[in-house]
């Protein structure tokens, strides 16, 4: 049977169980949880330090009233920088590859920012669909536009967490077995490649890490608008 | 947060409630601009479709 490129990213189960599942919790099983002691170790101090200033920076702009999303989107950056980071590693899955996932993080966190606008500050939230200062001739097709894309943030969210981090395993991939396939060939050219695919590696490493902090800036800045 | 209304602009007859200025007034041309869609579309869905007339030979 040919294995095509995209069968890395089908989602894996064993006997009908989605093996997906164990893919998922693997996160939660690998940070570490402070403890009960007064002084905690060297790890737990560092990552506590790390989701304080992120969080604090994060939530500078936003008023008291966004404060209370904190806790939701800390733990959400720290499993989605856990998920991506471990799915560098070899043979283990990255569950955000998977659109549905990306999309059910996205469709109901920018939905709930939708809806809070809608019910707490309605002209607020109505008044951003046309731009300060718009031309006359111009007002129905902004708010038109401004419509549009509205709905086509958490598409947007969903898609570029997914279409980066697919694009990535991809070309690890065809870089890998390009090295594999010209190292009897071609030494010289394979050594070579090989360079590139390292830079392709630390390349992925940041993407992993931004395109997570992408995904709860903007969930950040939907909030701003809306609370 | 949001746009905040700046006293300077002073506004008569129509402009006073719909202009792109005031957060009052970008919310009205927002939900006119919506119900004016809106209309459209119900005024072509329930419009009445014309028949072929049947001519007598």
């Amino acid at each position: 049977m040919t294995l095509s490129l995209f069968d890395q990213f089908s989602s894996p189960s064993f006997l009908g169980i989605p093996m997906i599942l164990m893919a998922l919790a693997l996160p939660w099983l690998l940070i570490p949880t402070p403890t009960s002691r007064w002084l905690s170790n060297r790890v737990v101090s560092l990552q506590g330090w790390f989701i304080a200033r992120f969080t604090n920076q994060l939530f500078l702009p936003l008023n008291v009233g966004g404060h209370k999303w904190a806790p939701l989107l800390a733990s959400l950056m720290m499993f989605l920088l856990t998920l991506n980071m471990l799915g560098l590693m070899p043979y283990i899955f990255t569950p955000t590859t998977q659109l549905s996932l990306n999309l059910g993080l996205a469709v109901p966190l920018w939905l709930a920012t939708v809806l809070i606008g809608m019910r707490n500050q309605p002209t607020h939230a109505l008044g951003h669909f046309l731009p300060e200062g718009t031309p006359t001739a111009l007002i129905p097709i902004l708010i038109i536009m401004q419509t549009i894309s509205l709905f086509i943030r958490p598409l947007a969210l969903g898609v570029r967490l997914t279409a980066n981090l697919t694009a990535g395993h991809l070309l690890i991939h065809l870089i890998s077995s390009a090295v594999f396939v010209l190292m009897p060939m071609m030494p010289v050219v394979a050594i070579l490649t090989a360079v590139l695919l390292l830079l392709l590696t630390m390349l992925e490493v940041a993407v992993a890490m931004i395109q997570a902090y992408v995904f709860i800036l903007l969930l950040s800045l939907y909030l701003q608008e809306n609370v | 947060m949001g746009g905040h209304d700046t006293g300077s602009h002073q506004f008569t007859g129509i402009a006073k409630y719909f202009n792109s200025y005031t957060i009052t007034g970008r919310r009205n041309c927002v939900l006119a601009t919506y119900a004016t869609i809106a209309s459209l579309i119900l005024f072509f869905k329930l419009k009445p479709k014309k028949q072929a007339a049947v001519t007598e030979k």
